[in-house]
């Protein structure tokens, strides 16, 4: 058994690292030290888990967790959110008051843990815990600007959230009930066993359960909190929701319904209504938004549609689509923020207005702007469109044409909103003549972002390398 | 002299032009200007050395780009992009001369200029379906910017339109790519145009008809051309020059290089649509020319018209139609490209674009007024003209398998002496408004902008064998690629 241990601490220490950080960030009171633990915390936890075998030899944690490659790719682009979004929190003095900065950052590294614990989980109470951590931190991270607004979205987030996660909870218990199983790899045995008046139940349990992740990945209809709980708090916060859990649980969702069996691919064709569903309510509701916080919210759930393509499919080729775009979602949403952010320093305002004339106030801020906004808006050769490219083809080889052709006039329509606040930037005469200039912090997050969306876009055979290894191990 | 070099000219002048601080205003033009020249030079020596009497791809260049997808960069010419390589070069240098009448953001406008030009330039080279939809939709955005910072009128509205517009029909292109990719396993142009007529016939008209949507809209085919004149009157004079020289000619292209030859089945079935559309598009461009009271504008609906000649032409698929629609490609590049200059020469002096309100001017600007008449009278179909040879070309070709809609397209070349003349008429002709007695007449910078396209025009028009014996080769091979 000293195997087992000693096998689990090993493929461990990232997520304990960075435990261990968050909780000394806590105690601290001075800023300096915030931020240098902060900083220690995350390179260590990168160091470990570039260290960290791949498989363990063993089922660490007795099969609570997995460590694979697949939860691998999660766990990287959990720290790669988290680092970015404590660069961006850094800069960011205006939101968080200075004496709460510790307990800030601490749950910024908590909700990192909790991340990499949803995207390893392999085991419905693990499932249940990592959620649950992410989703309380978050509440309480919500809640964190000076502002009435920001506690009334922390009350509705917490009440909806709280809602889900009782359905998930029940969903779980049902099933459990069913097959006695709890550990994702006998839940699958079990699930095959599993016929006649037990079906429908099984299959309601399974609904059940998704609606909980649905609600973590914004998923139409468990998408409302989305834009008031992004408006309220401060923005990287908000930049940290739209990517770090629509990213985990997309891979809890993959592995749940891995998990669930036949079960799982009878709920798919749900699945794959509520995809295009989602997408096109993302999408058009986003085109009526003045608040840039709302008009990414919504921009968010159109995104978290088409990833949902990649997941649908269920096939290699999906996943890899899923994983490419998942990489460049992270750099270009985040940079997006990252920019929104620069901007509220500078305005003091959240409105799209603000962005008015940016290009004659800000060259380069405008021109790392406008090329996040036309890479999400799938524009080659930028990061975005090759991950567009290949979840368009990962839906078209499933003869799903019609997802597809949704999936492109989505695009289109997509494209307006994203066109707007270029055109606002570009094309508007600005408002004051200062120059726009962004703390350090925010320039490291812009060029890193800006960086990847453009290389990887010009040059994107590592990552499409690197995403089909790891596709081609979990199934 | 390669298309990997052709490619880099503009692409190292944009790097050079972004580095610049953006104060060196002088700096910053003579880059861009030697950057297409540069351009200009080596499409030159391309053409030195292309064989013409051989219809394969030449000077093709291959290397892996996306492996693991099977994505290359690839790229060659033949007989059908040649032409309009070189023409691309032209006209990209000298709208970059006529680009000095550009007065704030020169840094910006150059790179984005120059961007253009490798977006341009990739769209007729690639030859890997993947590389081919990148630099189709780069050609968009530096566009979009062009009209929107740099245009007139409405500007955003339009860059907006023309942005929307053309992306919405290429994203339906992208997906029959992937499905091609899907199906056949590659993006390679060439493979596919051997190996895209095994298709079944049902997907091969889906395909067809989702590449048609893409070029359509570009080209543009009425009914999708209503972003066109929007685009082409508040765009800044050198990106009216470029949209209607190099933007309109990549739909033309691409129904030559991929929907006609990659789905001959579903091309031949749909030649009445084609034919019938070209002859809409001929004659109802021809009669809202008539109608405009806007000089660009009657310069942007007569666009319509004659592009309509390339549809006729192409869905002939006789000889003579079909190297009458390249002809008119090329000569239509030059004669719109000329007839946008012309009018943003008077733009720029008047800050008017209303026909009634010039007159006389013949008499003020004898030289504009030379320029004029003769591209006037090229863009109607003179004789002795490049645009005669090519409209007379593409009809000969339809008159066969299209006979009633050949007819009726005559239509569009007796409006065209109507609205060209009117031009004449209300521009140069009649009492000189007094509000131009001081009209300065053409700068030497500025005649030196026309006078290559005035050279190109008359010298296609007497001797077509130039342009014909060029392209001759490769046109016979896409016909045994199609009719077969």
């Amino acid at each position: 058994m000293g195997g087992v241990l000693q096998d689990s601490v090993n493929a461990w220490w990232p997520e304990a690292i960075l435990s261990a950080g968050a909780l000394l960030v806590i105690l601290t009171t001075g800023r300096r030290a915030a931020l240098t633990i902060t900083w220690v915390a995350l390179m260590a936890a990168a160091a470990a888990l570039w260290r960290s075998p791949v498989p363990p030899p063993t089922d660490v944690f007795y099969g609570f967790i997995t460590c694979d490659r697949f939860s691998a790719a999660f766990r990287w682009i959990a720290l790669g959110t988290t680092a970015l979004v404590a660069l961006m929190a850094c800069a960011s003095r205006r939101e968080v008051e200075q004496s709460r900065r510790g307990e800030y950052l601490g749950l910024l590294l908590f909700i990192a843990v909790g991340l990499m614990l949803m995207a390893e989980a392999n085991h419905l109470l693990m499932a249940y815990l990592s959620m649950e951590m992410v989703s309380l931190s978050s509440y309480l991270l919500v809640g964190f600007a000076d502002q009435r607004r920001s506690a009334e979205a922390a009350l509705k987030y917490l009440l909806f959230g709280a809602l889900c996660s009782a359905l998930m909870l029940f969903g779980m218990s049902l099933l459990f009930g069913l097959t006695g199983a709890l550990s994702f790899g006998e839940l699958r045995q079990a699930s095959y066993g599993i016929a006649g008046a037990a079906l429908p139940a099984a299959l309601v349990a399974g609904a059940l359960m998704l609606a909980g992740l649905a609600f973590k990945i914004s998923m139409v209809p468990f998408h409302q909190w989305t834009p008031d709980a992004y408006e309220g708090a401060p923005i990287p916060v908000t930049a940290l929701l739209s990517v770090g859990p629509k990213a985990a649980g997309l891979a809890l969702l993959i592995r749940v319904l891995e998990a669930l069996g036949p079960l799982g691919e009878r709920l798919l064709p749900l699945l794959l209504v509520l995809t295009v569903v989602t997408m096109t309510f993302g999408n058009l509701v986003a085109l009526v938004q003045t608040n840039v916080k709302r008009l990414l919210a919504y921009s968010t759930i159109g995104q978290v549609g088409y990833l949902l393509i990649g997941l649908v499919a269920a096939t290699a080729k999906g996943r890899e689509a899923l994983l490419v775009y998942l990489a460049a979602y992270l750099f270009m949403n985040l940079g997006v923020f990252a920019c929104a952010l620069a901007v509220f320093h500078d305005t003091g305002s959240e409105s799209l207005e603000a962005f008015r004339g940016l290009a004659q106030r800000a060259p380069g801020l405008s021109a790392v702007c406008a090329i996040f906004l036309l890479s999400l808006a799938g524009v080659p050769p930028l990061f975005g469109f090759v991950g567009k490219f290949l979840l368009f083809s990962s839906a078209l080889q499933e003869g799903w044409g019609w997802v597809a052709v949704a999936a492109a006039l989505n695009s289109a329509v997509a494209l307006y909103y994203y066109a707007n606040l270029i055109r606002l930037m570009y094309f508007a005469a600005p408002l004051q003549a200062t120059a726009v200039r962004p703390a350090m912090g925010l320039r490291v997050a812009l060029a890193v972002c800006a960086g990847a969306t453009l290389v990887l876009g010009l040059w994107p055979a590592g990552v499409v390398e690197w995403t089909s290894r790891i596709s081609g191990t979990l199934l | 002299m390669t298309l990997t070099g052709l490619l880099a000219c503009p692409l190292l002048g944009m790097l050079i032009v972004l580095l610049l601080p953006k104060t060196a205003v002088r700096l910053i033009r003579l880059t861009a200007l030697a950057a297409t020249a540069a351009a200009f030079a080596v499409s030159m020596g391309l053409l030195l050395q292309f064989d013409a009497a051989s219809p394969q791809m030449q000077l093709m260049q291959r290397a892996a780009w996306i492996p693991q997808l099977n994505i290359f960069y690839s790229v060659g010419i033949d007989g059908i992009s040649l032409p309009l390589v070189w023409l691309t070069t032209l006209l990209s240098f000298l709208a970059c001369m006529g680009s000095w009448v550009i007065k704030d953001r020169q840094k910006e406008y150059f790179a984005l200029y120059l961007l253009l030009e490798v977006g341009m330039l990739g769209t007729f080279v690639a030859l890997d379906l993947f590389l081919f939809y990148v630099f189709w939709e780069v050609v968009l955005v530096p566009m979009y910017f062009l009209i929107g910072i740099w245009g007139g009128g409405r500007r955003e509205y339009s860059a907006f339109k023309f942005f929307v517009y053309t992306l919405t029909g290429s994203l339906f292109m992208l997906l029959a790519i992937l499905t091609l990719w899907l199906k056949l396993g590659t993006f390679d142009v060439l493979a596919i145009t051997r190996t895209g007529r095994t298709l079944e016939v049902p997907l091969q008209q889906w395909l067809f008809a989702a590449f048609f949507l893409g070029f359509a809209v570009k080209v543009p085919v009425v009914p999708f051309h209503t972003w066109l004149p929007d685009a082409h009157v508040d765009a800044p004079t050198p990106g009216s020059v470029l949209l209607a020289g190099i933007l309109l000619k990549m739909g033309g292209y691409g129904f030559l290089r991929m929907a006609y030859p990659f789905f001959p089945e579903a091309a031949r079935m749909a030649g009445w649509v084609i034919a019938l559309l070209g002859v809409i598009s001929i004659v109802y461009g021809a009669f809202v020319a008539l109608a405009q009271t806007d000089f660009k504008k009657l310069v942007a609906y007569s666009s319509v018209s004659h592009m309509g000649f390339v549809l006729l032409g192409l869905a002939s698929l006789t000889k003579e139609g079909v190297n009458g629609a390249l002809f008119q490609m090329i000569s239509h590049g030059l004669i719109s490209g000329a007839m946008f200059l012309l009018v943003g020469v008077l733009y720029e002096r008047t800050h008017t674009r209303q026909l009634e309100d010039f007159g006389g001017l013949g008499a003020r600007v004898p030289v504009y007024a030379g320029f004029l008449i003769f591209f006037s009278l090229a863009s109607l179909g003179l004789p002795g003209l490049s645009g005669f040879v090519a409209e007379f070309l593409a009809l000969l070709g339809a008159f066969g398998p299209w006979r009633w809609q050949t007819i009726v397209s005559t239509l569009g070349i007796v409006l065209a002496a109507a609205y060209m003349l009117k031009v004449i008429r209300q521009v140069l002709l009649g009492p000189l408004n007094a509000k131009w007695q001081t009209l300065a007449e053409m700068t030497w910078w500025e005649r030196c902008t026309l006078i290559p396209l005035m050279a190109g025009v008359l010298g296609l028009g007497v001797y077509p064998l130039a342009l014909l014996s060029l392209q001759d080769a490769a046109v016979q091979q896409f016909l045994s690629q199609v009719i077969r």
